[in-house]
């Protein structure tokens, strides 16, 4: 989650244009959109006869191992390993990956996924119910990243080579679990000799994707490629790309500049401006989604002058609401509270609503405000996000008339993130802006990972301690499987407590997915649940 | 460099009374300046909509096209682009004129006693300017601005400590050959003391070329100004400045032209209008 968000924030800053050129010689071409030779072939071995070229505007990889990566590069990692099921965004269900059935006993506390026979990992090794076993347990017992969505599992049980049974401490829904973009892969437990993590570090995979780590050059434009996996279960008949390109980007301007040169075959996203250009030009396709994602501002209320919470109060009713889903002009719509649209939590009604009058009012409580002390605040946010910027720029305006002045700094993800964990709370900003969607189709990460205390801070970077919001939270999993209607409102009162009382956080908009893609590459669709994720083998490489 | 014979004995006999003879592009450059300046200091008259140069925001007008409302369109949270380089313009004359004061008093009093001096005292103080002119420019003042907080006064202060060593090092040669003429021996003879010899001949008689060079670097210290709040460094919401508009608006430049373009042109025209002058009055004295 913390990872993933990231990754969105980083992804919505840069433009992340996947190149579908398919390039003979496996190189990206700077064409003109022409069909490459082999491209309407399938692929058939290891060459590389049609690349598709994905660009992000940040990084692409922080952790390469499956059990804890939590960030920007589930990309990647959604093409190179696979999970049991995987969620479908239309159906609302999670439908067959690595399982091809399941069943759940009538008390909810057992279930039995029946694996797909012969599939093998890309170490040449079978994929069976023991491997999927220690995969997840592996997780589990490192316990970082999103791990902690196997918190309901008691023991997991290989009974043949297809057949595995989770027995749960308590009712949870398994397969949507399962289909979880992060901490769900099944790997190679014994790909290395020696050290796992360290094995994985340096750029090996061990999963059972359709494609498999080729090249990786931190801090490379082109800083990773993958190829095809020959063996992978799913075979390569019928035309596939069969090598991906992931070209980080930073400007939105060039990622829109490349895919118009036909370089490039998909950019993550542009800005509303660019993404309204993609829709006229005929050599692109655009493709918009509503989003689980949202633009979380998340205030100091450990250290700083907004310790205060009057003055966290105030900061949430200067920001223009609406005046921001205007200016984005479709790149977001208004959010109500912490849970987006679709998911179980989400509370009409909460959407907020600048009031400059009020936030005066409060100030000038705490002593600040116009004609009082000055007040003067330090902001973070994503670097190239223009998203972001003009949150920023409304922000810093509506601050200004009240005396307070923000001093915001775009930085890269990594410094961000580093000075908000920073030991020495004097070296934490005030507001940390930053993206946050669900591990899979539920809002508890939002509460677990954001607002639920933890030491060493990770995503907990409005630094909220609070024992009684820790213990709301901890009960949400099990009354979101026994009595929804009860989880709801647990939803709600919590949201009640760390939006309005404790005013720990605003939540500015709700993003939409706006992609431009060559008008070559057939079959894109959007699944919100994998956020920025394109599924390279299901799509065709077109003339 | 300027001629011995520029070097008159007084001031006051110097650098205006030669204005009268600029050519014309100089002039037109200097035409264009007072012009420039006239309408930073007449921003709140002259702009059409005053309160886009502070924080208003009108989110619903953002990225409006060129009209006869918004003769430059309108920025991404709808404000007035034309109002905002107008009132910009008061953020880098001051940003420019700050620089160079700062700049120019430090730099010519460390270069005329460098000159006046001589010895170690000379070679301490122009030691000290090599070590700052060894490092590029932009870079120093990158590092300066990363370490400070970001604002018009970092600005400032990062482009000054890099700008004074020029007016130095110049100053220093200049008065070093003053030094040595009839007229500052006459009064070292008759027991005039130091201080008042630098301040009284040495000074005024070493001034011209740094009235100059200040001139033509008003340009460079814009640019650079420009160039840290580009880089996020200076300027900051809401504050209108070219550099921040053009960073704000280089994304949207393939669509909505005008955000950008503007205060890039504004900067290009104030440069411009800097160096022309500059050169010219760089001429003109020199003859």
């Amino acid at each position: 989650m913390r990872w993933h968000k990231r990754l969105l924030a980083a992804g919505v800053v840069a433009a992340v244009t996947f190149s579908a050129a398919a390039c003979a010689g496996g190189k990206v071409r700077g064409a003109e959109g022409t069909p490459q030779p082999g491209a309407s072939q399938g692929a058939t071995g290891g060459t590389a006869d049609t690349t598709f070229v994905y660009v992000p505007n940040l990084d692409v990889v922080t952790d390469w191992d499956p059990a804890s990566s939590y960030s920007n590069e589930i990309i990647a990692m959604e093409n190179i390993y696979e999970s049991l099921t995987r969620y479908n965004p239309q159906t609302k269900k999670a439908e067959p990956r690595l399982a091809t059935a399941w069943t759940t006993s009538p008390d909810g506390k057992t279930w039995t996924f029946t694996l797909r026979p012969g599939v093998k990992f890309h170490t040449g090794k079978p994929l069976d119910a023991a491997a999927a076993k220690a995969a997840i347990e592996r997780t589990m017992k490192i316990g970082e990243g999103a791990a902690y969505i196997w918190g309901a599992v008691d023991k997991i049980q290989a009974k043949d080579p297809t057949t595995l049974v989770f027995r749960l401490k308590y009712p949870s829904p398994i397969d949507l679990i399962a289909s979880a973009g992060y901490a769900s892969y099944i790997y190679d437990t014994t790909a290395a000799s020696g050290d796992l993590k360290k094995w994985f570090g340096e750029g090996h995979d061990a999963g059972s994707g359709p494609y498999t780590v080729d090249t990786w050059q931190k801090g490379r434009e082109t800083e990773l490629t993958l190829k095809s996996f020959d063996g992978y279960w799913g075979g390569w008949n019928g035309p596939h790309y069969t090598k991906i390109d992931f070209r980080v980007t930073p400007e939105l301007a060039t990622a829109w500049q490349l895919l118009q040169r036909g370089e490039v075959s998909f950019v993550q996203r542009l800005n509303p401006q660019l993404f309204a250009q993609a829709g006229a030009t005929d050599t692109v396709r655009t493709s918009q989604t509503p989003s689980f994602q949202n633009l979380l501002a998340l205030f100091n209320t450990q250290s700083g002058p907004l310790k205060d919470v009057r003055l966290r109060q105030a900061v949430q009713k200067a920001i223009d609401y609406d005046g921001l889903v205007a200016a984005l002009k479709g790149a977001g719509v208004a959010a109500s509270g912490l849970v987006p649209d679709g998911l179980l939590g989400y509370t009409p009604g909460r959407t907020g609503r600048q009031d400059l009058p009020g936030a005066e009012a409060l100030l000038k409580e705490a002593g600040y405000g116009p004609g009082g002390k000055p007040l003067n605040l330090t902001l973070t946010y994503a670097q190239g996000d223009s998203d972001q910027e003009v949150l920023i720029t409304l922000l810093s305006a509506a601050l200004d008339k009240l005396n307070v002045k923000l001093t915001a700094k775009p930085l890269q993800w990594t410094t961000q993130w580093d000075q908000g964990k920073a030991k020495d709370p004097a070296k934490r900003q005030d507001i940390f802006v930053m993206y946050w969607y669900p591990d899979y189709a539920d809002a508890y990460s939002w509460f677990v990972n954001v607002f639920r205390s933890a030491e060493p801070v990770s995503f907990n970077l409005s630094y909220l301690k609070d024992s009684g919001i820790d213990k709301e939270i901890d009960r949400l999993p099990a009354l979101t499987a026994t009595d929804q209607a009860a989880a709801e409102k647990a939803y709600a009162d919590l949201q009640t407590q760390i939006i309005d009382d404790r005013a720990a956080v605003a939540v500015p908009y709700v993003q939409n997915y706006q992609r431009a893609y060559a008008a070559s590459v057939q079959g894109y669709v959007d699944n919100p649940a994998y956020p920025n994720v394109v599924f390279v083998y299901d799509l065709k490489p077109g003339a | 460099m300027t001629a011995p014979g520029a070097l008159a004995p007084q001031l006051r006999r110097t650098p205006l009374r030669r204005v009268a003879g600029l050519d014309r592009l100089a002039l037109a450059g200097g035409v264009l300046l007072a012009l420039i300046v006239l309408a930073a200091l007449l921003a709140p008259w002259i702009a059409p909509y005053p309160d886009d140069g502070g924080s208003a925001t009108h989110a619903l007008d953002a990225l409006l096209p060129p009209s006869g409302a918004h003769w430059f369109g309108t920025d991404q949270v709808g404000r007035d682009v034309l109002s905002r380089v107008l009132f910009g313009a008061r953020t880098s004359l001051f940003i420019a004129v700050a620089v160079l004061a700062v700049s120019g008093v430090v730099g010519v009093a460390l270069g005329v006693v460098a000159g006046y001096a001589g010895g170690w005292l000379q070679d301490v103080i122009m030691r000290v300017t090599d070590v700052f002119l060894a490092f590029p420019a932009l870079l120093l003042s990158l590092a300066l601005a990363v370490v400070l907080q970001p604002s018009v006064t970092t600005v400032i202060v990062a482009i000054a400590a890099t700008w004074w060593p020029w007016y130095a090092r110049l100053t220093a040669s200049v008065a070093a050959s003053v030094a040595t003429r009839g007229f500052v021996d006459s009064a070292r003879c008759l027991g005039v003391p130091a201080p008042l010899i630098v301040l009284r001949h040495v000074l005024p008689n070493s001034l011209t070329p740094v009235l100059v060079q200040l001139s033509l670097d008003g340009g460079g210290v814009i640019l650079t100004a420009a160039a840290l709040s580009y880089l996020g460094l200076g300027a900051h919401e809401p504050t209108p400045e070219w550099g921040l508009m053009v960073q704000q608006g280089q994304t949207l430049f393939t669509t909505d032209w005008w955000a950008v373009t503007f205060p890039g042109l504004a900067i290009v025209l104030t440069a411009f209008a800097f160096n022309v002058l500059g050169e010219g009055l760089r001429a003109r004295l020199a003859r």
